[in-house]
Order: C-alpha cells, then structure tokens, then sequence
C-alpha cells in the first residue's frame, strides 16, 4: 500500500506529487544561514534538532527566479546519500493515496522539469508531475551564464 | 542467532588483531610467561564460542594452537621461530574465515590440515622437560575472564544516536536559558535550571569520552606488519611502541589507520638499510623502529621514528628532478627544507625501484593529504644517515574542535583554532595595511602577510552595519610554511564547536570543511583556511619572506623548544618545556591520594607521585601534567592549559635552585619557568629513600677540622646514607664507621664490631697492605662504603 502513498505539493509554482517514501518528513523552517558562493539552488542551512539541513529552491532548479526564504516556511525533508535536503515548498497540500497507476509523460516538459520528473499521475482530475526529490539535489544546475 | 555471530565475529576480529601484536612480541621474548599466558587465552577464548556456535573449522584451528601453546607453557616444547610462524598461520586463516563469515554467514567448507600440520612438533633434538615450569596458571585465566566482563559492546549507530541525542538536548536547555533570561525568571528557577545544565555538560562530556578509544588498537597490527615485512627482507628489526594508553576519537583512528602503516612499511623497506649496509655504516645490526603517542593539549602526537639511513636531500631532489615533479631551476632555489617535503608532492617515490611492498601507488603524498583532511599535520624529522622521524599530528576528535567564530557579511563563520596564529585589530598600531598592485598587504610588526579580506572571497559586500573598529585581521596558518591575514568584520568568541560533514555541493565550493551548530542553534559554516587560499589564488608561502624565513631558522637552530603555557592551581602562569610533558591527564579528584605524606595518584593500574602539598578539594576533576623523564612519572595539578608557545630566548634565572627556574617574558608577561630536573631529583630522592629498606648510616669519626661535615657528608647522603658526626649523640649503631685521621689510634676502640674505613689525607698508598682510601677518591671511597655495607644507591 505504502507504494500509492504521495504527497501533493506546489513546488516552483507548479503541483506535484511525491513519492512518499523518498521523503523524510515536511517540517516547518527556522531562519536560514546563508551559504556565500554556494550553487544557486543552495537556498542555505537550517538546524532542525541538532541536524543541519541544506536548503533547496526548487525554483532555481527549474530555471525560474529565486524567491526568498521566510521564517516559517515549509519545506520538504529528504536524505540523499546521507545528507539532509530540504525542498521549499509554496504550499503542502495533501498527503494521499492515490490509485491510479504512474503513466509516462505525455508532451513535452520545459528542461529543468524534464530533468526532475518521472512520470505523470492522475489526482482529483488532475495530471500531477510524479518528481524525485533526489533530482533536485543531485542535478547539476544549468550553467545560464 | 545472528546476533551471537556478529559478537564473536566482533570479538574475534578484536581477538586476532592483539593477538599478532602479541605473538610477534612474544617472539622477541620467549620467556615472557605472561604473554603467553595472554596468547593462549586468546585463543582459548575463540575455540570456547566457535564450539557453542558449531563451526568447526574455526574450532579445530584454534584447537590445534591452543594445543601447541599449552604444550609450550608446559615445558614440553620450545618457543620458536617455527611455532610462531605456524601460529600466526593460524591467525591468518582464522581471519579469512571470520571475514568469510562475516559476508556469508556461513562457514565456508574447505580443509586446514596445511595450517594445523605446520604446527605439528619436530623435535631436532629432545628438550628435557623442566619440571619447575609446569604451572598452569588456572586462577589467571580465570580472572581475566571476569575482566572482559566489565566492558560491554555496543553497536555505533546506538552511540551515535546517543550523541545526537545530547547534542539536541544541549541546544533546548540553550534555546530554554534564553528564554528564562527574557522571561526574567526568579532565582530559585534559575538556580535549578543551572543545575540540570551542569548535569547536561557533564553528559556531554561523557558521551564524547564514549566515543574515545585507546590508540593500542591502531599499534596493534603494527609488530605483525613489522615482523614479517623484516622477515621477507630479512632485516633485523627492534620495533617497539609506547603511549598506548593515549584515547582518540573512533572515527580519527580510522583515518589515521591507512598513514601510520604506510610509514611504517616504508621505514622497514626504504629507511632502515639492508643488514650489510648498517654493519658498513657502523650501526648495530638490529634496527630501531619504535611508535609513540603522546597527547599535548586537544592534539595527539604520534612519532614513528627510525635509526635508518634518513633522507638525502640531494638524492631528493635528483629524483624529483627526474621525476619531472620539479624542474632543475626550481630545485636550485629549494631551501633543505623544502627539498625534504618533496617527498609529499605527488608523482613522488621516494625507492630507487618500486617495491612490492610499499610501492602500490600511495605515496606520501597520499598520507600528507589523508592528515591533513582530518585537520593533522605531518613533520619530518631528517638525520642524514642515522634516521628518520615522522611525526603526524591530528586533533583529538574529529568532530570536536575548538574554534574562533568571526562576522563577515553579516553572518558567522567559524575558524578552527588550530590554524590561528594570531588576531590582531585592524586599527591596532602594530598592522599596517598596504594597496600593493591591486592586492592589499598586512604587514604586522615587519612580517608581511597577504591580505584576504573575507568578504571578497564569498563575494558578498560589507555589512553596512559593521562598525569598521571592529574589523580584525586573523593571521592563519593553513599549513607547513604557509601563513595569511584574513581580514573579517569581527571576531566574536571561541568555542568548542561539533563538527560535521556538509553537502557534497556545499563542500564543492572549496571554501567550507564542514558545518557546525554552536550553542545559539544557528547553523555555522566552519571555514576551509587551505580552500579560502585557493579561492583567493593566492600565494601564501613563506619562503622569500625574508624575516619569517631567518625567525624558521633560528627557532630551528634553538632545536623549536616549546614551551607549554598553563595556570597553577595558585592562579599563577607558568611554563614548562613541552618535551618533558607526556600528556595532560584529567582525572577525578577522587583518584588522588595521601599515603607516608606524600600525594599520590592512581592512573589506570599506575601508581605515580604528585607535586602537591595537600590534597585537592572537591569532588571535581583534576588536571595534570605527566613529566616524565624517560624512567618515571611525575603527575603536576594544574588548572588550566593556556597554550603552546615558542621558548623565548632570555631567561632571567633563579637565584637558588628550586620549583622556578627563572623568569621569561612571554606576550610581554613574566611567566614564571618550572625546573623540571629539580622537581623530578626531589621524587626521585625521596622514591629511593621511601623504597630502600633502611639508609645505611655512617658515622665520621675523628672530624677535627670539620672536613668530613662540610666535604664529605653532602657526597654520603647523596649515595644515599645518613651521616653522623663526632658530636650527634645518637645511640643507634652505625653501619658503618669513616675514620678521618690516619693516626688510627683514635678510632681503634670506637670500632667494636662496626667496619671502619679509614682515610688517608695522601695520594699515595703506604704499601701494598694499605688498606685506607684516600680522601678525595670519592669512586673508591663509595666502593668501599658499598663493599662494607651495601647501601648505595643505584
């Protein structure tokens, strides 16, 4: 069953799902330290229980525009490899199982999604992304400049 | 049932480890009753839980050494070079197995009669049993047995839970203290909470010293490795270690590891010469290797020194040159100095032909950087045909360190201290900034240091909030012969920050070593002192520096005395030379003792004197610095460690010897010099009057003219005996009699029974009978003191 489990997410304004086993948990953030010269993406560093968390934009990654970080915030807490990410999300919506199987993506996706999505899932009448919250992290970011 | 597999499986790679120490050992010393004793628990021991796990290989294996040394401690069989072999071909196959086991999970089938039957007895020629040496030592065995008993394992992930689990507790009381000094809480809450805070830094403390293991663990594989590296080239190699006792972090012994054997290996192979060589040389045939730890401050040193052939800094350098690791032109400017550390760069080796035993492609290179990662520095200590010493020094955790929390743009980072050399105010007088050719220049009291200003290299702007007094230049030391100012907005404090690892994509910037949460919960970002370098492209050695460079050579020429800064237990500053100090020891207040009006105190299974006139107070602990002086310890309460710092080149001395040796200025400060001779001629005079039986008393006879009280009796009580003159109406009877006139008459009828010595005021003898000694031979004035009643000392 654990498998139908996802979270439904806005993230880099768009909705998606999440896999639910490829995330730790959704916590709310404290204030964030800056990273100076650290890849775009790297939004900065929060302790969450003596843990101290890298946080991701997921706008950057998809080639939007920065956007700031708020007290507050909440974000989604994945590990990969061992470290501690965290995906800001615009809005955390629902956690639920979702019956309807994975279909592969149907039209074509701007570069940054590509790279992040996997497959593409019917929700309440929706098609939602399916992304890995890996991607986000290992991915490079496309050099613009 | 797993679980019972991977605790033998834990327990025997544990076992096995020691037990190729100790049979190497062993074999140095065949009469070492108690090592073999060890050796044949050991695999006792393993025979006892393979049984109850039913595999019998592992079983039959150490069956058949069990077998071998219970015939050996019998009597019934020498300890040889055979036996020793054949056993630790046993060793061998049992770890094979437990490796097999350990992947598997199973015992692998296959057949051990090649190993076993190396064991089997070929007598050439029939030892004769000696009866007096079968003893079985039953009780022995036993006892240790029960020892094991009091340590238990525990998986690593449940200690670093633990950890965690401390470290969070330690940020909510931080994040709770705050809130109650907001809050304005009344004292009695505030009394209480800082209770629980104490109990909370104490835990703390505990649970990092869980996580410390004794360094014998890392020399346990090195006399096996030793031994048959010397065997297959048949070298003769002495190779000893010491400071075992000395604790690391776990994780800093794993990384540590892999360097200490590679040095070690090399020294078997490229430093300690071929036996004809050394004989050529003059040297003994048997080489010296010896490994060593000593911990000073929050660091360990660990010296792995050889009576080799040493470094030839010109062979060096035609290597290198050959190498293409340095062009020809280069090498001409190389200092000595820098032509021994060529053996660090990469593409560097330093054997004529690649070996098959340390030539496998890690260099020295390889260690250096491997050291360095864990904040550690390598030194070398080169004499040229008579050895070499190689010296890595790491800190003593990894994930603690002590470090300097600075501000730029508006945030904080942290610098680990160790790299810190100096801070200084940017508006101070003794630094001056220069705009040298679009870089800027610090020069702080005629030493010139490149300037990196924080700022720039994170390409960040000023905080426009920053009060520019503020700002402070940090001069850095990232490593050997390389230093730099680091200007930054502000240097906030010092602490003792846990650090770990950051994100790989963090870690990529070159600029970060990792990620630490001090006490105010917020995360900080702990600076990469060598990556900053980097960024900066800067160049940041020191050769060509003219001042630095003649400051090296002369601290080198005065052999870099150190000289260890600390606080007495009066409050007072006072320095020692670092070189004389084994380690600092912290120990419970409890561990120290009175006993016949000395204090003493209990290390582990040690007992050793202490310098104190009363016992300390409190149920704390105490620090102390260990003096030891290559024969015994002396233990010195101290309150604090203040730093290591360079032995200044004036000493104003003492009048008197005592305690105080002379005073120095150090940072402008007098600070007072302990004499570390006088202190250790006092315990040793009173370990020798406190362990001899009885002083043997001498009374001097016939001292008219005050010769043998002035003269004489200062020599007699520092052999060790009691003197007592003409006058002393003592009625104890001497030991001995000193007659100090040669008329003889005199001291006939004092004599009695008492054997009299007597002194002749001439150099020559009278004759052949002569039996007197001359006064001033004092070598055969003390033989015949020895000869009569046998009580000098040494």
């Amino acid at each position: 069953m654990m498998e139908k489990l996802y979270l439904v997410a806005r993230i880099a304004d768009t909705r998606v799902a999440l896999r639910s086993r490829t995330i730790h948990s959704v916590v709310t953030v404290g204030q964030p330290v800056e990273v100076p010269a650290a890849p775009p993406h790297v939004a900065g560093l929060f302790a969450l229980r003596s843990r101290v968390f890298t946080l991701i934009d997921p706008h950057v990654v998809v080639g939007l525009p920065p956007v700031a970080v708020a007290q507050g915030q909440r974000v989604i807490v994945v590990d990969v490899a061992d470290h501690g990410y965290a995906l800001i999300a615009d809005e955390i919506e629902d956690v639920c199982f979702i019956e309807a199987p994975e279909t592969r993506i149907a039209g074509r996706l701007s570069p940054g999604w590509a790279r992040v999505a996997d497959a593409m899932i019917e929700h309440r009448g929706a098609s939602l992304l399916v992304v890995d919250p890996a991607q986000f992290v290992t991915l490079p970011v496309a050099s613009a400049a | 049932m797993d679980d019972l597999l991977n605790d033998f499986l834990a327990e025997t790679a544990e076992i096995l480890a020691e037990a190729g120490g100790a049979i190497v050992a062993w074999e140095a010393d065949p009469g070492d009753r108690e090592r073999l004793d060890a050796i044949f628990r050991f695999v006792h021991t393993i025979k006892g839980s393979s049984g109850f796990l039913s595999l019998p290989r592992v079983t039959a294996l150490s069956h058949a050494a069990e077998d071998a040394l219970d015939q050996v401690r019998r009597g019934n069989r020498p300890a040889n070079a055979v036996l020793v072999t054949a056993i630790l071909g046993i060793v061998d196959r049992l770890s094979l197995l437990c490796d097999a086991l350990g992947n598997g999970g199973v015992e692998p089938a296959g057949d051990d009669a090649d190993v076993i039957d190396a064991l089997a007895f070929v007598s050439e020629e029939p030892a004769a049993p000696e009866p007096a040496e079968i003893r079985l030592r039953r009780e022995d065995d036993l006892a240790a047995e029960l020892q094991a008993w009091r340590s238990i394992r525990v998986p690593l992930p449940l200690l670093d839970s633990v950890m965690t689990g401390v470290t969070d507790i330690v940020l909510a009381r931080n994040e709770f203290a705050r809130m109650l000094r907001e809050a304005g809480a009344d004292p009695s809450t505030i009394a209480t909470f800082d209770r629980l805070s104490d109990s909370i830094a104490a835990m703390r403390q505990s649970v990092s010293q869980m996580r410390m293991q004794r360094i014998d663990k890392l020399f346990a594989p090195l006399p096996r490795i030793v031994r048959d590296l010397a065997q297959d080239l048949g070298k003769k190699i002495a190779f000893s270690t010491s400071g075992g006792e000395v604790e690391l972090d776990r994780e800093m012994m794993e990384n540590i590891r892999d360097p200490l054997i590679h040095i070690v290996r090399n020294a078997v192979d490229h430093g300690i010469e071929p036996l004809d060589q050394r004989v050529a040389a003059g040297k003994g045939v048997t080489a010296q290797l010896s490994v060593s730890a000593r911990q000073s401050g929050n660091q360990i040193e660990i010296v792995v020194r050889d009576d080799g052939r040493g470094l030839s800094p010109d062979a060096l350098v035609a290597k290198a040159v050959a190498a293409q690791v340095v062009t020809a032109t280069e090498a001409r400017g190389l200092t000595p100095r820098e032509r021994l550390e060529l053996i660090f760069r990469p593409g560097f080796s330093t054997a004529a032909k690649v070996t098959s035993i340390s030539g496998r492609g890690v260099g020295m290179d390889i260690v250096k950087s491997n050291i360095e990662k864990i904040g550690g520095v390598v030194e070398l200590r080169n004499e040229e045909g008579r050895g070499l010493t190689i010296i890595l020094r790491v800190p003593m955790t990894l994930t603690i360190i002590s470090g300097l929390m600075v501000r730029a743009a508006g945030q904080y980072f942290a610098i680990p201290r160790g790299a810190v050399r100096e801070i200084l105010l940017e508006s101070s007088d003794s630094v001056r900034i220069d705009r040298v050719g679009g870089g800027e220049l610090a020069t702080v009291r005629g030493e010139q240091f490149p300037l990196l200003r924080l700022e720039t290299i994170l390409d960040r702007a000023v905080d426009a909030d920053d009060d520019a007094d503020d700002r402070a230049v940090v001069i850095v030391r990232p490593g050997q012969g390389q230093s730099y100012a680091l200007s930054v907005a502000a240097i906030h404090d010092h602490e003792e920050l846990v650090i770990k690892p950051a994100a790989p994509l963090i870690m990529a910037t070159g600029l970060y070593a990792g990620t630490t949460l001090p006490d105010s919960g917020r995360p900080v970002l702990l600076l990469d002192v060598q990556g900053l370098l980097a960024a900066a492209g800067v160049d940041a050695s020191e050769a060509g520096r003219n001042r630095e460079e003649a400051a090296e050579t002369e601290a080198a020429a005065r052999g870099a005395t150190q000289l260890l800064l600390f606080r007495d237990t009066n409050q007072r500053v006072r320095g020692v030379r670092l070189s004389v100090i084994e380690r600092v020891e912290e120990v419970p207040a409890l561990a120290l003792f009175e006993s016949a009006g000395a204090i003493q105190v209990q290390i582990g299974d040690d007992i050793f004197p202490v310098h104190a006139a009363t016992l300390p107070e409190g149920h704390g602990a105490v620090k102390l610095l260990r003096l030891h002086d290559g024969r015994s310890v002396l233990c010195y309460p101290i309150e604090a460690v203040i730093d290591i710092v360079r032995m200044p080149d004036a000493m104003q001395p003492s009048a008197a010897p005592g305690l105080i040796a002379g005073v120095a200025l150090i940072g402008g400060d007098p600070v007072e010099l302990i004499d570390p001779f006088w202190l250790m001629e006092q315990y040793e005079t009173a370990r020798a009057a406190g362990a001899g039986p009885r002083r043997p008393l001498c009374r001097l006879a016939d001292d008219a003219d005050g010769w043998g009280e002035n003269f004489l009796a200062p020599i007699l009580r520092d052999a060790g005996y009691r003197v007592a003159s003409d006058g002393d109406s003592g009625d104890e009877t001497p030991d001995v009699l000193l007659c100090l006139s040669d008329e003889g008459d005199i001291c006939a009828n004092l004599g009695g029974d008492v054997p009299v010595i007597r002194l002749r005021a001439s150099a020559a003898a009278a004759g052949a009978d002569d039996d007197t000694v001359y006064r001033y031979d004092r070598q055969a004035l003390l033989d015949a003191l020895r000869r009569r009643v046998g009580g000098e000392r040494r």
